[in-house]
């Protein structure tokens, strides 16, 4: 058997490489697949001024990412959208988070996955003519590259990278290769690809060999660390408790 | 039924088995509640499924199974997964066959405005997967209120707002009102009962045609 390395550490170990002025990857979908304990390790931490990179800025309601927003810790955010939490909303308009420009959910995707796989950037025709507009993206740095190729023309857009992403699966052996369940796939391997430095977050760690390699959706060579997070039914416990509070879900019969 | 409801229930009208549907968020999502359980359509979420089904009780709500909004959903019988660049790509490239969008402002061209705002002095709140949308769906559905809270119109000569669609809207569904965007401008297909042209004309800024086959909603009889 190869030696596959034993990469499970305790969150501030496998977090000591991330430090003030870093850029950070984050998976998630408006809240859902992210990694919950490590986001609470952060917001403990006293690490400042980092650049977040993540779809959204997560869910409303105070839940977890949204929270590095309102503690500040958060200097830019480079994504596509901050409406969808209150503390997002009101660090970018009392000006406390740098937002550049944002990014068509496709764009972001792409600029991520160029980043992930070794390219320079992604040629994407959305919003091309939109938002290239003038007073569009005041804060950015001079006006949106395009190019013309076969007739279209282009938004050239630059590959994302990080110093560190961290990612959020289901279970993850221990040398890193990681089983997503359900749409918390996302884009979390792209994201773990893209980073110099990866953390996943699982809810359940076992040994090498116990994943069905066609079941590994992000292989362990792209993994750093592997921290234990809540187990699924903790998960469960937090999103279905948030979601009632946001009247998405039913509280159980009594 | 309230009017966001009024919306939805007419949007749902547009929509036939088989076809590959996008909601967005808002008043969009509700359509599905107004469509009957064979209606047979194949709903997309763009955080990367296609096939999902209605809300779960609280012994199913699964936390790694959200639609867009994150919100529980559950996976219908030959569902499919997929990842975000897959799912966003997609949308992109065409394959979504039709998709409900809320709007700020819709016009007579066809042009959609749902992402910006101006508050203190910033575009808010952002953009998400609707340009995607906006840029690769055959036929786009605004959905939207037919006046603001001051009863500003919002079918509009033309949007004032930054766009996230150019001449994409196919159809503009109000509480009042369904318009078809042709090439030379809206034509108002359906009206509410308690709307004539005239009361239409006077709370709609764009000009328009009458369809000839001009009906008023057919509303549900619970209405």
């Amino acid at each position: 058997m190869p030696d596959y390395r034993n990469k499970v550490q305790a969150i501030a170990d496998a977090m000591a490489p991330l430090r003030s002025g870093m850029r950070l990857m984050m998976g998630e979908f408006v809240g859902a697949g992210e990694p919950a304990c490590c986001v609470q390790w952060l917001l403990r931490s006293g690490i400042t001024d980092l650049t977040l990179i993540a779809n959204t800025p997560g869910l409303r309601g105070g839940f977890l990412k949204a929270l590095l927003f309102e503690s500040g810790q958060v200097r830019e955010y480079i994504g596509t959208h901050v409406g969808t939490t209150e503390e997002s909303t009101a660090a970018y308009l009392e000006g406390r988070v740098l937002v550049r420009e944002f990014f068509p959910m496709g764009t972001w995707a792409e600029k991520v996955r160029a980043g992930a796989m070794g390219l320079g950037g992604v040629l994407v025709p959305v919003g091309v003519g939109l938002l290239d507009q003038p007073g569009i993206f005041p804060q950015r740095d001079g006006p949106k590259p395009v190019l013309a190729l076969n007739g279209q023309t282009y938004f050239v857009e630059e590959a994302l990278t990080a110093d560190v992403a961290i990612i959020k699966g289901w279970r993850a052996d221990t040398f890193g290769n990681v089983e997503f369940r359900q749409t918390a796939l996302q884009n979390q391997r792209d994201l773990a690809m893209a980073a110099r430095y990866t953390v996943v977050e699982v809810n359940e760690i076992v040994e090498v060999g116990q994943i069905e390699p066609e079941r590994v959706g992000c292989p362990g060579v792209f993994i750093d660390a592997v921290v234990q997070g809540h187990t699924l039914a903790q998960q469960h416990d937090l999103y279905r408790r948030h979601w009632i509070g946001l009247g998405r879900l039913a509280p159980a019969a009594a | 039924m309230n009017r966001k409801d009024l919306i939805a229930w007419r949007c749902a009208q547009e929509l036939k088995a088989g076809q590959v549907v996008n909601l967005g968020l808002g008043t969009p999502t509700l359509v599905a509640n107004h469509l009957p359980p064979d209606a047979g359509v194949i709903f997309h979420t763009e955080n990367g499924a296609f096939g999902f089904g209605g809300r779960p009780d609280f012994y199913n709500a699964d936390s790694d199974l959200t639609n867009a909004g994150c919100e529980p959903i559950t996976l219908l019988p030959g569902a499919a997964l997929m990842d975000l660049a897959t799912s966003l790509g997609a949308m992109r490239k065409g394959y979504i066959d039709i998709t409900i969008l809320g709007a700020l402002e819709a016009d007579a061209e066809g042009n959609l405005a749902n992402w910006a705002t101006r508050r203190q002095g910033r575009w808010w709140p952002g953009i998400g997967g609707a340009m995607d949308l906006c840029h690769g769906t055959p036929v786009v559905i605004a959905a939207l209120q037919h006046t603001d809270k001051r009863g500003e119109p919002k079918v509009r000569q033309r949007c004032s707002l930054p766009l996230t669609g150019r001449r994409c809207v196919k159809v503009i569904v109000t509480e009042r009102a369904v318009f078809d965007v042709g090439p030379r401008g809206l034509v108002l297909r359906e009206h509410h009962p308690e709307m004539d042209v005239a009361a239409l004309r006077r709370c709609t800024e764009a000009d328009f045609e009458l369809h000839a086959d001009l009906k008023p909603f057919a509303l549900p009889c619970h209405v």
